[in-house]
């Protein structure tokens, strides 16, 4: 059987997933990778105008937790605001994903799209 | 198959006894790390309950037993790798460390501005980051031999890189841990040697794998690790004398010393020489167990039995659609195989396998220049040892054909 990991719902996000493609006039345009193991992701976003997160897009290539838990993501903070999105963490993570325990070794996977959206939303405070 | 009886040589291993997930634990990550025999357990148990005491200093029977056991491991080595003397024989913490012992010792002696070091592109980071950083502190040129597309070193690429007589040393492995390949070592010293540079021979993957023997290969430096051959984790650095000798310590603190002043301080012999501090007793006697039980077995018989997996294991994998297989045929290779699927990240292979109870590893394995040349970011690597057998190929197969109908799109 196969284990919480591979249920259908995240292999669903996995070969269908949400959301993917490049947002075009984004406000946020981050690429990341996991250097350990290769998984590469380009996220882009746009802001309404009040701060929010409008629009989530991403593309990019990884396990099937990285790309199912970035196309879970793109849902789930839709609406969000800036400091409610910065806030996040792994245990958020873990609750998107169904509520599964993520080892260690999958932890970098489970959080690259978060990280990179994160990072995007530093990069637009800076500016 | 040979005459080896692999179940006779399974016996000697608790841990596959084990399961994981309900299913019978199938090991195939020796590459990385290799699993203990019996023996091994019990010599290290033996020497704790037995005799054990610091080496070197005491003249009471513990520290004398201790002293002669750690000694007779350092001889066991010797011999195992045809070393002309035991003193040549440094143990370190790991291949790592006794790599990087050669590059902050002798590297920063003999290296300078515009020298050349030579490396290749199939090598582990532990042979390539401690040259590169000397390169960067000397100012000295790194170059690299290209890996065929085959997986196989570019020898008129070597050949070029000796020819203006800049390069100072030659560092390579004996064999891939990615692509399995067996280089033709004996020759790459042999032409290091026509053009005065020094060579340093990576044996991590080769040592526990094949018969190695120092002299035959000419070689100057050879490093690897005990824990890739059942033993606990000790490092083991071969150099000729003369090199030795003539190299500054790399640590410094007791047993290293001969005699102290405030401020003057006089090196003791090799290799204690380098061999600062009180290393770990009981895991080198071990160590010497683990040389006793390949010898038991035979090298040549060790290998064989491993090309003989590699070569069913590169039959079989290829019967999974859209695998694909890095480095040379199997004859050319050890036992690893190295691949990448078209319907599944080298993780997700790792974590379906694992749910089968079959041990593979995920990624880079150490080796991100290699893998930046084939242009894959990462494989899943299965690799055998003595313990090994046609029926963990099997379930390995049979686990990826698992994979493919979960996660072919």
């Amino acid at each position: 059987m196969p284990s919480d990991l591979y249920r259908e719902e995240l292999l669903d996000h996995y070969r269908d997933p949400q959301n993917y493609g490049v947002l075009p006039e984004a406000d946020i345009d981050v690429r990341l990778n996991n250097a350990t193991c290769g998984d590469t992701i380009h996220l882009t976003a746009r802001l309404d105008d009040e701060g929010r997160i409008a629009k989530v897009m991403f593309e990019g290539q990884g396990c099937v937790v990285s790309m199912a838990s970035a196309s879970m993501l793109t849902e789930e903070v839709v609406g969000k605001r800036r400091e409610e999105v910065l806030a996040m963490g792994l245990p958020d993570i873990e609750t998107m994903l169904g509520g599964i325990r993520l080892s260690m070794g999958r932890v970098k996977c489970a959080t690259l799209a978060l990280r990179a959206l994160q990072q995007g939303l530093k990069e637009t405070e800076e500016a | 198959m040979s005459p080896w009886d692999v179940e006779a040589v399974r016996a000697e291993f608790p841990i596959l006894e084990r399961t994981v997930h309900g299913k019978p634990v199938v090991y195939l990550d020796s590459t990385a790390s290799a699993q203990k025999p019996r023996v091994v357990i019990e010599t290290l148990r033996k020497v704790y309950t037995d005799y054990y005491a610091n080496v070197h200093r005491g003249i009471y029977t513990f520290a004398e037993l201790s002293t002669e056991a750690y000694e007779g491991a350092r001889e066991k080595v010797a011999r195992f790798i045809h070393a002309p003397e035991a003193a040549e024989v440094v143990f370190t913490r790991n291949a790592t460390e006794a790599l990087n012992l050669v590059a902050y010792t002798w590297g920063e002696a003999n290296i300078g501005a515009g020298d050349r070091i030579v490396v290749t592109e199939m090598e582990h980071h532990s042979n390539l980051v401690p040259w590169q950083q000397l390169a960067q502190r000397k100012g000295a040129e790194l170059a690299f031999v290209p890996v065929t597309e085959g997986g196989e070193l570019d020898l008129d690429a070597l050949r070029s890189l000796l020819a203006d007589g800049k390069a100072k040393v030659v560092a390579f492995t004996l064999m891939s841990n990615v692509l399995g390949t067996i280089t033709p070592a004996a020759e790459i010293v042999r032409l290091a040697h026509e053009a005065g540079a020094t060579t340093v021979l990576d044996g991590a993957q080769a040592v526990p794998h094949l018969p190695v023997d120092v002299q035959a290969l000419d070689a100057d430096f050879l490093a690897f690790s005990g824990h890739k051959m059942g033993s606990p984790g000790v490092g083991v650095l071969w150099g000729r004398r003369a090199l030795l000798e003539a190299m500054p310590p790399f640590l410094y603190g007791g047993d290293m010393i001969l005699h102290v002043e405030k401020y003057h301080s006089e090196w003791n012999e090799i290799p204690h020489k380098f061999e600062a501090g009180t290393p770990p007793i009981a895991e080198t006697i071990a160590l010497g167990a683990a040389v006793d039980f390949l010898t038991g077995l035979g090298m040549e018989a060790v290998h064989q039995h491993e090309q003989e997996l590699v070569a069913y294991a590169m039959k079989r994998l290829l019967e999974v659609e859209g695998l694909h297989i890095l480095g040379p045929s199997a004859e050319k290779r050890g036992g690893v195989v190295a691949f990448w699927m078209d319907a599944a990240h080298p993780h997700d292979i790792a974590a379906l396998l694992d749910e089968e109870g079959v041990c593979v590893r995920a990624g880079h394995h150490c080796a991100e220049p290699l893998h930046a040349r084939y242009g894959v970011p990462a494989t899943a690597r299965a690799s055998f040892y003595v313990y090994n057998r046609p029926q963990d190929i099997d379930a390995l197969v049979a686990a990826l054909q698992r994979v493919n109908a979960l996660l072919r799109r």
